[in-house]
């Protein structure tokens, strides 16, 4: 006879405001087997884990069932607690009393009791059922891959390089910086984008334990965390003359072609302008001086005098546009490409040191100069340097003469506005760079519905992503400015560091696994598995796991014709026993 | 053995040392509160995804808590630092507030190395003998107003922070135990978190009438843990890098008379209403007005209130109100949807994922109504607030009849936080937040060697911001000791594999 405790949780409120608890631990007393029935307010607290811990030695309990949040939330916590009592933590379970129960069914405490009493009572004969099982140890490549050599690939480099270990930085374009190598300056500092950038590539090229390939491309990705095996293409250069816009394809002729071995992916591969044709409600691609700040901030940097597009003239009025495309489901992108705001305060107020007499103008919804200093960053180009805001939408752009003019609204005042510009520059939406899909489908990462790539949590992961071992720095993951993106490519960087300080890593023995007898490697799971952790062994002829790779969908335990294919601690005959339970 | 002390165990001082410490390294946390987690603690849920806070939370304090390389040090504060090695040397001689730009990139193998003298405060119980059972809170005689509950809650005067506290163990607040206080000759009257809240008439210890020598937490204490005569307690670690992690406060309302200064019970912000929100706070997630305990049904949420302001609060942004505001407005939506919900805004500042849409989620799914403009003043008139404000869209006057106003204040760096950068020579610039060596290209390191930073205490930010950088922070640390290993005396740990 089993000897399982029962732990239900209060969690404040949050359940017990809606389940009776006490007639959840009532009934479980009941049930053969549970030798321990009780509640907690806070199962996941010191004192709730010592209640745990106390009750499995002294009463030599057998199993563990604690009914409170999602397993998501805290099975690690209480697995951990019952094996620093002596327990195999797998001999733990949670029930999900919460999340399933009493946050959804909070206007019927006694339907949402019953139901909490089933939920536990099959968690209880899963428990009776689980076998110990040890955590699998797998070995870990310590060099690393990061794919995009922009500001935030760079940072990534340097920091792991910089502690001890190797790395692989995959860039596509002939030269390593992406778009800061393109700016004039910073907001802070107009003149040295490039010096800042200088030192860093510089840096990076000179690193003993860096390898730089530029003009190369990942293929193809195998394998899992700690044992990558990536295939990095280096693209004739030719083909690559014209990169901007073009999809990366994997049937570009190859000169050359290297397999590796890695441990880590950090993907720093950037953002994309969006492209100006796909504006024509702002005359974007037919008018010639009708530009993006990406262009405009080109002009800025030649240093010399601005000039524009159409016929070189020095402009005296100058539109900008925010928002172009950004917040703007029906025509453009859903959400904020968060740092044109300050570019544009940035690129206004060296129009306006540059060209004296020039005048500035700015269309906006709202100033989103949230950072340190930028607020009075903003202030300081309206009120120095003669910047003119204008809250209001831009409704009409047409070429009139040798200008464009801009009808808008001023919604401050309600009064229509009219503005004979020489040049209009459009802030434009960052968007994910182009092959991102491609690129995303080839490491197993997820992307968001914007088309960047998804962070594992919205809160706590922002540099990780959902595979493990893959992780993210950059505007990669969303619009973000440099500082933002060196800091976040310096997390991703600790990342890979915690990662490569271990001789090997463990991973949960929670896989599937074949009972060998019975399989006859028809080959059904192979197909199955969307992870590839199925093959057929050649020699022994039977199916096999890489535990590894293995994600435990229990797709393969689906398809086997016969049976073969298990998942630990979540055998068939558990499953009846808990159906069993409770009809 | 190579250490780092982390100061302040908010998200990001618990997310740098849970990086370090993963990495194999030991971890001294300091943490001036009697538990950790920081804001992030008194938060209900989270933008954008409403996540709730709490439960993100725990799992990273309980490990913390777990964590063998982690030496936590709660209710504990940095009383000085000296370095020891040359290379830091300086230190000592630098004057708080002088400019260093442009230093070269720290390259020196030399590994920096500081003694750190640390106060623990007593907290009048045996934490070793302890094991959080909680019978002397339940037994305690005297109420104090809860600084965790901004002054809306009870706490005993033996207490912890919050049900799910790490560690959960009490402490006593020597001010208004009935024991300590009569030991002492301490006088009882209520001390409370904000002046305001005393001048309101809001604050006073509730506990029964001062009766000398109480005791009676010690006397149910199964283990004997009460400790009366317990002391502050001096400790000594040395370190080789600092993480500065101490994240912010908000403006107290008394400085912002025409919003009522504080003197209005109805008139709270943004962290108050985080605990009206939050299930686990002193209404159970019902939201309730301080002054009558009514449901209120018109709410007025003011942005900036301190914010962009140079004359009267603080000049810059606060960066993270109009999302919590949108939040707030929303979930308030959720909970009283027959309630009325306005926002006054100068910018809607929704620059990150998801968060333009979940803006547009208050304003069209939830009915939340925006108004651009400022309030210029919120009287009270019979029992309800009159906010009074413009609406600059339609250049017309608003006044509003309010059941309760909530202010987003402005954040400020938390307070302390300047006598901790002049401590360590870090440069200043006048706002309080620390300064990082480049604003731009090194935004988590300091100017001097060895000292990083992390959170809010570099300016206001939202979670995931902090996150982020907090573990780029770590990464320096990690990245300093691995180079110290690797030119050191000891062996090559068979790391430095050279790329064929
Ligand atoms: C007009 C304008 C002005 C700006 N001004 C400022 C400013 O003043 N201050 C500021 O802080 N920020 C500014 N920014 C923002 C700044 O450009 C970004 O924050 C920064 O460039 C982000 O760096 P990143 O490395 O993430 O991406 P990127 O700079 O885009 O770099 C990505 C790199 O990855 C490469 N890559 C992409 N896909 C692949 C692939 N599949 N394989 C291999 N390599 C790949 C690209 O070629 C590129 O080199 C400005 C942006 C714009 C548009
Ligand atoms: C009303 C409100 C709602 C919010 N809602 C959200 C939200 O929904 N989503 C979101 O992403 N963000 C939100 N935020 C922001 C969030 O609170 C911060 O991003 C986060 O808490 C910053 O973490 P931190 O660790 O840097 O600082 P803190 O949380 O302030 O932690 C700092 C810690 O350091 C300690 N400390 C300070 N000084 C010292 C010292 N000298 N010695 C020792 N210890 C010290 C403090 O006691 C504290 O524990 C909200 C903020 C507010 C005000
Ligand atoms: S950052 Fe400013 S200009 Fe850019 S999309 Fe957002 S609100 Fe518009
Ligand atoms: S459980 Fe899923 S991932 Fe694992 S082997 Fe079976 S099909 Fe593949
Ligand atoms: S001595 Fe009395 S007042 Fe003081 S903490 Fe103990 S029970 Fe509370
Ligand atoms: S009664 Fe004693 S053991 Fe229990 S919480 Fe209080 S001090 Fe700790
Ligand atoms: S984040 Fe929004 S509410 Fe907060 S100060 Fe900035 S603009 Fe004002």
């Amino acid at each position: 006879m089993s000897k399982i405790g029962v732990f239900i949780c209060h969690c404040g409120h949050n359940i017990a405001g809606t389940v009776d608890v006490e007639a959840v631990a009532e009934a479980l007393r009941r049930v053969p087997g549970v030798a321990l029935a009780t509640t907690y307010k806070y199962c996941c607290s010191e004192p709730g884990q010592k209640l745990i811990r106390d009750s499995i030695q002294e009463q030599g309990l057998d199993g563990v069932v604690v009914a409170a949040c999602s397993p998501a939330m805290h099975e690690t916590t209480f697995r951990r607690a019952v094996a620093s009592a002596g327990l195999n933590p797998y001999l733990c379970e949670c029930a999900n009393i919460r999340e399933l129960c009493s946050w959804v069914h909070q206007g019927d405490p006694e339907q949402a009791t019953a139901k909490a009493i089933a939920i536990v009572q099959t968690i209880v004969e899963k428990v009776k059922r689980d076998e110990p099982l040890e955590m699998l140890k797998l070995p870990i490549t310590r060099r690393a891959l990061v794919i995009g050599g922009g500001i935030a690939g760079l940072q990534t480099a340097l920091d792991i390089a910089d502690a001890g270990y190797p790395v692989l930085l995959v860039e596509r374009s002939q030269r390593l910086g992406g778009k800061m190598a393109e700016l004039s300056g910073t907001y802070l500092n107009f003149e040295a984008a490039s010096d800042l950038l200088a030192q860093k590539i510089e840096a990076v090229t000179h690193h003993p334990r860096i390898e730089v390939l530029t003009e190369a491309e990942v293929v193809e990705v195998s394998g899992y965390v700690g044992n990558f095996n990536v295939r990095v293409g280096r693209l004739g250069t030719d083909k690559l003359v014209n990169w901007e816009g073009q999809a990366p394809s994997t049937n570009l002729p190859m000169y050359q072609s290297t397999e590796l071995a890695v441990g880590a992916i950090v993907v720093a591969t950037g953002y994309d302008r969006y492209p100006l044709s796909a504006l024509p409600e702002y005359g974007a691609g037919q008018i010639a001086d009708v530009i993006d700040t990406l262009a405009f901030e080109g002009m800025l940097a030649t240093g010399g005098e601005i000039r524009r597009p159409s016929d070189g003239k020095v402009p005296r009025e100058v539109v900008f546009v925010q928002c172009a495309g950004s917040r703007d489901p029906e025509h453009g992108v859903p959400y904020c490409s968060k740092i044109c705001c300050m570019v544009v305060a940035k690129q206004a107020t060296m129009y306006a040191r540059r060209v004296a007499g020039g005048q500035a103008y700015v269309f906006y919804m709202d100033i989103r100069s949230a950072g340190r200093g930028y607020e009075e960053y903003v202030d300081e180009a309206m009120q120095k340097h003669g910047v003119l805001y204008v809250r209001g939408k831009v409704s009409r752009l047409f070429p009139a003469d040798s200008k464009v003019m801009v009808w808008g609204v001023d919604t401050l005042s309600g009064r229509p506005i009219e503005v004979a510009a020489d040049l209009v520059v459009l802030a434009t939406p960052m968007v994910p760079s182009a092959g991102t899909a491609e690129l995303a489908q080839r490491l197993r990462a997820a992307t968001d519905a914007d088309g960047f790539f998804a962070e594992a949590h919205p809160k706590l992961r922002p540099v990780e992503s959902l595979t493990a071992g893959i992780y993210l720095a950059g505007a990669a993951q969303g619009p973000k400015d440099i500082p933002e993106a060196i800091a976040q490519a310096s997390g991703a960087a600790a990342k890979v560091l915690s990662l490569f300080s271990h001789e090997e890593m463990t991973q949960d023995p929670l896989v599937a696994y074949v009972i060998e007898e019975l399989c006859s490697a028809c080959g059904t799971c192979v197909e199955v598995c969307p992870y590839q952790a199925r093959s057929i062994h050649p020699v022994r002829n039977v199916a096999i796991v890489n535990a590894a790779l293995c994600q435990n969908c229990g797709a393969c335990v689906v398809a086997c014709p016969n049976k073969a294919s298990q998942v630990f601690n979540w055998k068939p005959e558990q499953f009846l026993a808990m159906v069993d339970a409770i009809f | 053995m190579r250490r780092a002390l982390v100061v302040g165990a908010g998200i990001a001082g618990i997310q740098v040392a849970l990086d370090i410490a993963n990495s194999g390294y030991e971890v001294v946390l300091v943490e001036r509160l009697p538990s950790i987690g920081g804001h992030m603690a008194q938060l209900s849920e989270t933008f954008p995804t409403l996540d709730c806070s709490q439960c993100i939370l725990t799992p990273r304090t309980v490990e913390v808590g777990h964590h063998p390389n982690i030496k936590l040090m709660t209710y504990s504060e940095v009383i000085s630092v000296e370095s020891v090695d040359g290379e830091s040397g300086k230190l000592g001689h630098r004057e708080a507030g002088e400019q260093v730009t442009n230093l070269p990139i720290y390259q020196s193998t030399n590994l920096p190395e500081f003694r750190v003298r640390i106060r623990r405060k007593a907290a009048y119980v045996d934490w070793n003998l302890c094991t959080g059972c909680g019978a002397c809170q339940e037994k305690c005689p005297t109420k104090v107003i809860s600084e965790f509950e901004r002054g809306m809650g009870q706490r005993k005067a033996i207490y912890v922070v919050s049900p799910q506290a790490v560690p959960n163990k009490p402490v006593i607040d020597a001010e208004h135990c009935l024991y300590l206080t009569s030991k002492q000759g301490n006088s009882t009257t209520g001390v409370a978190l904000h002046p305001a809240d005393i001048e309101a008439g809001r604050v006073s210890a509730v506990g029964k009438p001062r009766r000398p020598r109480c005791g009676l937490c010690a006397r149910v204490c199964p283990t004997g843990a009460i400790a009366f005569d317990q002391e502050d307690a001096l400790f000594e670690e040395r370190v080789n890098a600092i993480v500065l992690a101490t994240g912010y406060d908000l403006l107290s309302p008394t400085r912002l008379p025409e919003y009522g200064g504080g003197r209005l019970p109805d008139v709270i912000d943004g962290l108050a209403f985080e605990r009206l929100l939050s299930a686990s706070g002193p209404t159970a997630g019902k939201i309730r007005r301080p002054s009558d305990g009514a449901e209120p049904k018109e709410v007025v949420f003011v942005q900036c209130s301190g914010s962009r302001d140079p004359e009267r609060g603080v000049p810059y942004c606060s960066k993270i109100c109009c999302m919590y505001t949108a939040k707030h407005a929303m979930l308030y939506k959720h909970h009283v949807p027959d309630g009325h919900a306005y926002v006054f805004y100068i910018d809607v500042r929704a620059g990150g994922k998801g968060y333009e849409e979940f803006v547009n989620r208050a304003a069209e799914e939830a009915g939340v109504v925006y108004l651009r403009g400022k309030v210029s003043k919120i009287v009270p008139q019979d029992g309800r607030l009159v906010v009074w404000g413009a609406d600059t869209l339609s250049g017309q006057r608003v006044e509003i009849a309010a059941d309760l106003v909530v202010l987003a204040t402005a954040v400020l760096p938390a307070a302390g936080s300047e006598r901790l950068a002049a401590m360590l020579g870090l440069a200043s610039d006048g706002s309080g937040f620390y300064v990082p060596a480049n604003a731009e290209i090194r935004p988590v390191e300091s100017h001097v060697p060895g000292v990083f930073l992390a959170g809010a205490g570099l300016g206001p930010r939202d979670i995931p911001e902090t996150v982020a950088q907090a573990s780029g922070a770590a990464a320096k640390v990690l990245k300093l000791f691995a180079a110290a290993r690797r030119e050191g005396d000891e062996e090559s740990e068979g790391n430095t594999e050279v790329m064929e």
